[in-house]
């Protein structure tokens, strides 16, 4: 074919994509400059246009797919006459059931108009026509897949999807809800709503999403222009629009030359999670959309986005996904104090407040709950939309947030993590070529029988048929724990504790972590020790790594379950593994409670000596602890460590020193009970075991009381000053050994 | 379609077959082929599409020892068959109601609603002859499109391009196409 001939396809083909007739009028102008010929070709082919695509749609052209299905064919009519030369929709032309009245505005990837549905209601929506270039058959067919999911949506701040279709020229149409409103940045904007305001829509935003979650759809899209707000007598009421069509129309893009013309794609990369902008992730999942909201919450409060879309799309693909999965935003508040005096003054007048005031409102907690929505790392997210909005309320009412600053050394495995990946892809190569040396060589010496490759190949369907299993059960899992964490923050205990059974624990993760724990303690509080341990056997595994405080928590935790539900063996395993989790630690308070955990039960004398160290650095730092200025916080953990002392050394059969660290624990202020009581188990042991019996009753009895009594009244959770539950569970066990070893006299 | 695609894939390693060999087992893809390429026609449409088959197959084998290169070179060739076929019903259904020997569709003004399908077919196919001429890619889709009925997808799949090639070829090919109908008239 001639260039020539190609020159004018290319041509058509752009100027097609020109929606508006001046704009194309200008295009031709220019790139048809100094050829009239072509010029007047190109303008009389897209004169006819119209004309032509009804000729041939008219003519047994079928539109459905391999799907076959009947939803694709979708009624499509022209009025009668209507034969005008414009390829675009014109008011008061009719699609499918709907007559569009007006075009409402258009963006790169199609144009809405407000239109009206007669039949079966007489009623206004909203129809989103989609540019063409994409895959129609695809899209409705995906969309139709999406459906009843859709119909099952009902909130208030959701705007509902209602059909969808192909127009006469095979642009697919997506026919919504009609909302009125304008986008959520822009009306924060001009009704100078301050920061309070703006984060009261932003939460209700986030239970809309939590809803569609709940009814496991991914909004895909979230971005200032899909969440409209209008004012409903004054007050200010967001709707997410768009709801399943990015995931209709994702994917469809043919090549690249759309992939700059559609702004669905490339128009709004800021609001992109790493994720998404990794081109081979297939797997988006409700986190991403929580990254978006994180994105949105950002530009909400600083009238940006973390990453400027302009200079993204600038930088081109390769360097716009690198920034997305790589680099680090600023805090909100930095960026803040980084803008230009005028750019600043400008944005707090926007939130109705003076400069210094908008800035310190969110240094600290908003900071971190931003930086927590947009962690790279999915796992890190806010597990859900709703507890993310959580830790908004949190702020609004001066409560703690669970969002916080990376500790030194998270920062430190981000940094390892980073460069893993070349290390791991060396380690790759090397082992899949050593591996592949290994096989061909085996293959060529032992088997050269067509017959075992075969097999070999079957069994390599097998694993892969496994893996695809495995990851369709995994998913399954995901969507189990998001409810089940979205029951728990409803205080929905029971439904929650149904959802996780049977699953296996997932990765570490603070709302898993909280899950676990609450659902653990609720079985403890209830007595049903076996499941009680079941959860914590999660919850050691989910908990925080880099927070050893509620690590060590959580281990006391499920020891005493274990020994509770009658699990000696289970409890053994996990002390030995508690012990080598924390042997390095210099810090007292973990080495302190390793030693408590570790010795519920009595150990032999290498199990003692393998707590040693721990026992010597809680020690340690209790001669430092003896100036009684400390607080009562820090009284009472010392009091906690030479409790464990004491039992380490009755443990170790060295009973005078036993009996010491008992009495310097009970010196403490007497206002946990628990501990004491605890202390005066070890005690009656320790005095049994010098050939003191009256003494051992005595002490004994005073302690069964308070023990005995408590347990009672019903197991309360509890807190580190009046003993967790767990601290008491804790005596009981010990009560228990001391009762059978000094005998069941109280007197 | 597998097992079509299987003995296509034998084909293009070079054993060639007959046409009879391949019956068996194009027949249903033929068969689909028709039943949408008729889908859209109005009721009282003499031709079915198990008889669109019948006879798209009966010429593609009446030329003996004819051997299929690939999937593509076995699609066109059907779209071409299925051209020949719709055109000659059309003929043949317009002669009987104009009365008779009309080799050419005359229409002085083109009334694009009230054109009925074999006024369709004809027009395309006269003007289709010029276009294979001056632009024979954009012709070739018309053939695959109208006359085959296939999807983009699948003209795609055949012509080793992307959909979007193939909606661009289609929608630069149909006006095109429109535009000499209506300046021939």
């Amino acid at each position: 074919m001639t260039d020539s001939k190609q020159i004018e396809k290319a041509l058509f083909d752009a100027a097609l994509e020109l929606a508006d007739p001046a704009t194309r009028m200008a295009f031709l102008d220019q790139t048809c400059n100094g050829n009239p010929g072509l010029r007047d070709r190109l303008e009389r082919l897209l004169t006819v246009h119209a004309s032509a695509e009804e000729f041939f749609s008219g003519s047994p052209m079928p539109t459905a797919g391999d799907h076959g299905g009947s939803d694709t064919s979708a009624a499509v009519a022209v009025p009668p006459g209507q034969t005008t030369a414009s390829p675009l929709e014109t008011t008061n032309m009719v699609i499918g059931r709907y007559r569009l009245l007006q075009r409402l505005g258009e963006g790169g990837c199609g144009v809405v108009y407000e239109a009206e549905q007669e039949q079966p209601i007489r009623r206004r929506v909203a129809l989103k026509i989609i540019r063409l270039g994409m895959d129609t058959e695809n899209i409705i067919a995906r969309f139709g897949a999406e459906r009843q999911a859709l119909a099952l949506m009902d909130h208030p701040n959701i705007a509902h999807v209602l059909d969808a279709g192909a127009t006469e020229s095979g642009r697919p149409y997506f026919v919504m809800e009609l909302v009125q409103g304008v986008k959520i940045t822009e009306y924060c904007n001009q009704n100078h709503l301050d920061t309070r305001q703006r984060l009261d829509l932003f939460i209700l935003t986030c239970h809309a999403i939590q809803h569609a979650h709940q009814k496991g759809i991914i909004h895909r899209d979230i971005k200032p222009s899909n969440i409209l707000v209008a004012a409903h007598d004054g007050v200010p009421v967001p709707k997410v629009i768009d709801f399943g069509i990015a995931k209709a129309t994702e994917g469809t893009l043919a090549d690249n030359t759309l992939y700059t013309a559609c702004d669905q794609f490339i128009g709004t990369p800021a609001y992109m999670s790493p994720e998404q902008a990794n081109l081979g992730s297939l797997d988006v999942d409700t986190r991403s959309d929580i990254y978006s909201l994180g994105v949105l919450l950002y530009e909400l409060l600083t009238g940006r986005t973390p990453f400027d879309s302009k200079k993204l799309i600038e930088s081109g693909m390769d360097e716009m996904r690198r920034t997305l999965l790589e680099s680090e935003p600023q805090l909100p508040s930095t960026l803040l104090t980084t803008l230009g005096n005028t750019e600043l003054t400008r944005i707090a007048a926007q939130h109705h407040a003076e400069p210094p005031r908008l800035i310190s409102s969110m240094i600290g907690d908003l900071d971190w709950i931003v930086m927590k929505a947009l962690e790279k790392d999915r796992r890190r997210r806010y597990e859900t939309a709703n507890g993310l909005a959580m830790d908004v309320q949190r702020y609004l009412s001066n409560e703690p947030v669970a969002a916080r600053p990376p500790s030194s050394l998270y920062r430190f495995q981000k940094l390892v993590r980073r460069n893993k990946i070349t290390f791991a892809a060396i380690t790759a190569v090397t082992l899949a070529l050593l591996i592949g040396l290994g096989v061909s060589t085996w293959l060529f010496l032992e088997e050269r029988d067509a017959r075992r490759r075969a097999v070999a190949a079957e069994l390599q369907q097998i694993r892969l048929r496994e893996e695809s299993d495995r990851l369709r059960q995994q998913a399954e899992f995901r969507q189990k724990l998001t409810a089940a964490t979205f029951a728990r923050s409803r205080e929905k205990i029971e439904e929650a504790d149904r959802l996780v059974a049977g699953i296996p624990a997932p990765e570490p993760n603070l709302e898993y972590a909280d899950l676990y724990r609450t659902l653990g303690d609720w079985h403890a509080a209830n007595g049903r020790w076996k499941e009680a341990a079941d959860r914590f056997a999660v919850l050691v595994q989910v908990s925080q790594p880099d927070d050893w405080d509620l690590t060590t928590l959580d281990y006391l935790r499920y020891g005493p379950a274990l020994l509770e539900s009658g699990d000696l063996g289970g409890y053994e395993r996990f002390r030995q593994s508690a012990i080598a989790h924390f042997a390095r630690t210099t810090n007292p308070l973990p080495a302190e409670r390793m030693v408590k955990l570790a010795l519920l039960m009595p150990a032999d004398t290498h199990l003692l000596a393998v707590l040693q160290p721990l026992a010597k650095t809680a020690a340690e730092s209790l001669a430092t602890h003896q100036n009684h200025d400390s607080v009562a916080w820090e009284l009472s953990l010392a009091a906690w460590r030479a409790f464990s002392m004491a039992l380490m050394e009755y443990r170790s059969g060295n009973y005078p020193g036993a009996e010491d660290w008992c009495q310097k624990s009970l010196a403490f202020q007497k206002e946990n009970e628990i501990r004491v009581a605890s202390v005066r188990v070890v005690l009656a042991m320790t005095h049994y075991q010098m050939g003191r019996i009256e003494s051992a009753r005595s002490e004994l009895a005073q302690a069964r009381q308070t023990i005995e009594n408590r347990f009672g009244k019903g197991l309360q959770t509890g807190d580190g000053f009046q003993g967790f539950w767990f601290d008491w569970v804790f005596g009981r066990i010990l009560l228990r050994e001391a009762i059978s070893l000094v005998g069941n006299s109280s007197h | 379609m597998s097992e079509i695609t299987l003995l296509l894939d034998a084909i293009a390693r070079g054993e060639s077959r007959a046409s009879e060999d391949l019956l068996p087992l194009i027949y249903d893809e033929l068969r689909r082929l028709a039943a949408m390429r008729m889908a859209g026609e109005s009721a009282g449409q003499t031709l079915q599409p198990t008889a669109l088959v019948h006879e798209a197959w009966l010429r593609l084998v009446t030329e003996k020892g004819r051997t299929w290169r690939n999937r593509a070179h076995f699609f066109r060739a059907a779209a071409q068959a299925m051209r020949r076929i719709l055109v000659d019903r059309a003929r043949q259904k317009l002669s009987l109601k104009r009365g008779g020997g009309l080799e050419k569709v005359v229409i002085d003004y083109l009334d694009i609603p009230a054109a009925t399908v074999d006024d369709r077919v004809l027009l395309v196919d006269q003007s289709l002859e010029r276009l294979e001429q001056e632009d024979p890619e954009s012709a070739r889709v018309i053939t695959l499109k109208f006359f085959g009925g296939l999807t983009n997808r699948e003209v795609a799949k055949i012509l080793g391009i992307t959909e979007r090639s193939v909606e661009r070829q289609w929608a630069y090919a149909k006006t095109c196409l429109f535009e000499m109908i209506q300046s021939e008239m």
